[in-house]
């Protein structure tokens, strides 16, 4: 069956498609020399490589929705893409099918400061967002570490949170509205200026579905008044285990800090030989702590937050005394994940989350791994809500060394689901990790959430291959596809 | 066997209605399920299920029972399965401010088991003290005054356990506050008013009570200053717990200190001392030459006031009750635009408006022809201001005429999808969301 639809893909068969997809979007919005669609071969997570047969450029929704009926005329899977600074191969191409870049609709279309809302195309780079508001002194809270250059429609399919998310929330809390290219090619509104809704909540199963239930063309975000006051506190620890401690400590007393991270020894070694940020090098683990908010509220927590922290142990604690400090505290932290090419020729960025209260076991945990796979493993995390981000150091030269970090990567993702987490805290399931979704998720559990693909994307040609652990059908509701069954047309799409 | 007896031996404890046996009281369904069960555990919620998809029996899930005026009213259904058995804290690890609750536990309840460890769940929803519970918090998802800061439901939930019409067991989300794996489905039952699963378990994220907790009240004497002041409050650098503005009828309805004040403006603040004076402090000074009255309370002293805002609109004996979402600079304008509509100038009409959230509350209470009118207003006041509208509680006589639900727009059909795909025999009362006639 797959080999007689894939024998339909003839020479004459794409000079078709390619002339109706020049015939909607223009010759300049059609890519499909072999040299040109490199670019689009991966996404940031760059070992997993597939070239499509076209690359689309639409500037209008109308165009995505003319593109995507096409692609349902002819069975075509298709797979929207933002910035491409995605770490889960969430906008990896399929080999048969369209990739349907949204680059172009890069506008913002609305800027609404009574309301608190922008509204914006999802090619919109994250921090344009902020630069648009920031002169009334508003912001655009989630702030992902590729915010320079990651767009809202990629945020809005990952759910992308960032270091504020603790206080603040992820994606999900700050969209209230998406207009959308269905997968039949349908436009429709889900949401909108209004923070609350009535019904089913389809925004919430959009928001984090990773590009499977359409293509997002608007995005009504919430903006939030930049905090009158904004205090970071940098605190060095001789065991990781007490800045664990310190956080957990934090927010029992009744603090929620705009954002708390944590680096180990390897990590600020790591960052001092490279932006020489000032951490300590021998201490066993940092911990930044930013408070924001009204100014008297800021002023009794950095006190509170102090005593907190010499209770906890740590060695030394400083203040950060203006923006330049504040700055100087975060510099390293940015850097954390590039620093690593400095001490290692290759590194595997995981993103798993814990309980927090768990944190110092799994540590240890991820240690041992480590020293069984004979392997460097440094730990940088967004502390406050247990999403670890352990950086898997290897050298690709030699033979195996990759597959053997991309194994113990998958071993902490066990360690993390054991101690009650998730494989996933911000970098979503993508292509990367749908043989991990089982860990988490059973049979059933998997098939419920089919049923929700299914009420959207009956075909399955909306970005396929991806989350799920193995091909889903929507004949019956839930069924899995087994062995080598043939499939049913209605599976196509499942198999390009 | 009939399948009351087939049900009924599934479960350690059932009722069936009119058999002369005094069962538990349950409440005014409004229709006649052949048997009430009470399960106890998760797997007897699905045997109960897996038998009544098999044989296309209806079953109501239910809790408390106090919201049942919301949605559409049921059809018959074959039987009543309550949750009231399943009212367990199941765990609750304080250092990571997460608990997981069975769904049939009061949400008071849960409230007092949890503040022990200094911390609190922060919803406040209508009827919160008559027997309000988890699993019909998350299935209306209807919050209080405290979702001006800590949003309603779906900004808590971070996972569940329930049960699919069809019987199968399924444990979505997680019990971490930061969770990108799969769909949200935990978000997608809130609000779902037990259409798509029973709901038997929710995990929730947990904040950390706060020391000191002040409230104002503030009088004006006309809409523009209540307004003027409402916006100069939102811009302001402040963090207030709960934020609601009053028509004069609430007010008096509620024994504020401004009665006679055209608009009365109630803020509550919860943090450390020196934050919530200072921010008292900005208030006072953000709204000057504004007020009328300017009040500051205690919590102690507020705590009726507060109550009384949290049970609006949902009051007995109205013509209905209505919830409009709209934009948030709309929602402090929406209590003028009602006040002076002629369409409301024959019924009595209470509003309160929560400006952060963009919601405003109104309820009607009237001779049946004018509450129709009034209804038809608003419904076109949400429509023209960019919002949405759902009615509850609406009186029988009326309901020919009042949709529960105001127009769901592109998302219909889709819901639609959902209910078919999650319920195909329709096994979990429907009509509650989706009316017959509109196709």
């Amino acid at each position: 069956m797959m080999g007689s639809q894939a024998a339909k893909r003839t020479g004459r068969w794409k000079s078709r498609i390619a002339s109706e997809l020049v015939g909607i979007l223009g010759a300049e919005a059609v890519i499909s020399a072999e040299d040109e669609l490199i670019a689009y071969e991966s996404d940031g997570l760059t070992g997993y490589r597939v070239k499509p047969v076209f690359v689309v450029l639409p500037s209008s929704a109308e165009e995505v929705s003319r593109v995507v009926k096409l692609c349902n005329r002819e069975k075509i899977p298709f797979v929207p893409r933002g910035a491409g600074t995605g770490l889960s191969g969430g906008a990896l191409p399929n080999r048969e099918g369209i990739v349907i870049s949204l680059s172009r609709m890069n506008r913002i279309l609305d800027v609404d400061i009574p309301n608190r809302v922008v509204v914006v195309e999802p090619g919109v780079v994250n921090i344009s967002v902020t630069d648009a508001v920031s002169a009334e002194g508003f912001y655009y809270a989630p702030d992902p570490s590729s915010q320079i250059v990651c767009t809202i429609g990629g945020n809005v399919a990952e759910n992308s949170g960032g270091v504020h998310c603790l206080k603040y929330g992820v994606t999900t809390n700050h969209v209230l509205g998406v207009e959308m290219v269905l997968p039949d090619g349908a436009v429709a509104t889900f949401g909108g200026m209004t923070p609350e809704n009535f019904g089913y909540d389809l925004l919430s199963l959009v928001v984090g579905s990773e590009g499977l239930l359409g293509i997002v063309t608007k995005v009504f975000l919430r903006i939030i008044k930049k905090p009158q006051v904004v205090r970071t506190l940098f605190a060095s620890f001789e065991r990781i285990e007490d800045a664990g401690a310190s956080v957990s400590a934090i927010i029992s007393s009744g603090v929620i800090p705009a954002g708390m991270e944590i680096m180990d020894n390897l990590s600020i070694n790591a960052v001092e030989s490279t932006v020489g940020a000032g951490y300590p090098r021998d201490a066993g683990a940092i911990l930044l702590v930013e408070l924001d908010g009204p100014g008297a509220e800021v002023n009794a927590q950095v006190p509170a937050v102090i005593g907190i922290l010499r209770e906890n142990g740590a060695v030394e604690i400083k203040l950060a005394a203006d923006e330049s400090e504040r700055q100087l505290f975060w510099k390293g932290r940015k850097s954390a994940f590039a620093a690593m090419g400095k001490i290692s020729p290759g590194y595997y960025v995981q993103d798993g989350v814990i309980p927090r209260s768990s944190l110092a076991r799994v540590l240890g945990e991820i240690g041992d791994l480590g020293k069984q796979y004979g392997l460097r493993v440094a730990n940088v995390f967004h502390a406050g809500d247990g999403n670890l981000h352990p950086l898997v150091l290897y050298d690709p030269e030699v033979e195996g060394e990759s597959e053997k970090a991309e194994e113990l990567s998958g071993e902490i993702l066990r360690v993390c689901v054991d101690a009650g987490g998730s494989i996933t805290g911000e970098h979503g399931v993508g292509f990367d990790k749908k043989r991990f979704l089982s860990l988490m998720f059973n049979e059933q559990e998997i098939d419920t959430m089919n049923l929700v693909r299914c009420a959207f994307d009956e075909e399955g040609l909306c970005n396929p291959g991806k989350v799920f652990p193995t091909p889903r059908t929507c004949v019956e509701p839930g069924m899995r596809k087994h062995g080598s069954e043939a499939p049913s047309p209605k599976e196509m799409g499942e198999l390009f | 066997m009939s399948y009351v007896t087939e049900l009924s031996k599934m479960v350690s404890s059932f009722h069936v209605p009119g058999s002369g046996d005094a069962g538990p009281s349950v409440p005014e369904f409004g229709f006649s399920p052949q048997i009430v069960l009470y399960p106890e555990t998760v797997e007897e919620i699905s045997q109960i299920l897996s038998f009544a998809s098999r044989s296309g029996i209806r079953i109501f899930p239910f809790a408390g029972g106090t919201k049942l005026f919301l949605g559409n009213p049921v059809d018959e259904v074959g039987a009543a399965l309550s949750l009231r058995r399943l009212c367990r804290v199941l765990f609750h690890e304080p250092s990571d401010m997460v608990s997981t609750v069975q769904c049939g536990m009061e949400v008071r309840e849960f409230q007092k088991a949890i503040e022990c460890e200094n911390q609190i769940f922060p919803v406040d929803p209508p009827l919160l003290n008559t027997g309000a519970t988890v699993g019909g918090l998350v299935s209306s998802n209807l919050c209080g005054p405290m979702s001006t800061r800590y949003g309603t439901c779906r900004e808590l939930i971070l996972g569940v356990k329930a049960v699919r019409a069809d019987g199968e067991i399924i444990n979505v989300g997680g019990k971490v506050v930061k969770n990108v794996a799969g769909y949200d489905i935990p978000k997608l039952m809130v609000g779902s008013l037990g259409t798509l699963c029973v709901l038997a378990e929710a995990t929730f994220r947990l904040y950390p009570r706060q020391h000191f907790s002040r409230t104002l009240v503030l009088g004006f004497d006309n809409h523009v200053s209540c307004s003027q002041a409402a916006r100069a409050i939102l811009a302001a650098d402040i963090v207030p717990t709960c934020f609601e503005i009053l028509d004069e009828n609430l007010s008096s309805e509620f024994g504020t200190t401004t009665q006679g004040a055209k608009r009365t403006i109630l803020l509550r603040f919860d943090s450390f001392e020196e934050a919530v004076v200072e921010q008292i402090k900005e208030v006072r000074e953000t709204t000057l030459g504004e007020t009328s009255a300017f009040v500051e309370m205690t919590d102690e002293i507020s705590r009726d006031l507060w109550a009384a805002a949290r049970e609006f609109p949902f009051l007995p004996g109205v013509s209905f009750s209505s919830k409009l979402t709209l934009p948030v600079t709309a929602s402090v304008e929406a209590l003028s635009d009602i006040e002076s509509s002629p369409a409301l100038s024959g019924v009595d009409a209470l509003c309160l408006s929560r400006p952060a959230r963009g919601v405003t509350l109104v309820s009607v209470s009237g001779e049946d022809e004018q509450a129709v009118s009034a209804a038809c207003f608003l419904e076109n006041l949400a429509d023209s201001l960019g919002g949405r509208i759902m009615f509850s509680g609406i009186r029988r006589e009326l309901r020919e005429k009042v949709r529960a639900w105001g127009d769901f727009g592109d998302a219909l059909s889709l819901m639609k999808n959902i209910k078919q795909r999650f319920d195909p025999r329709d096994i979990l009362p429907g009509e509650k969301i989706f009316d017959a006639d509109r196709g």
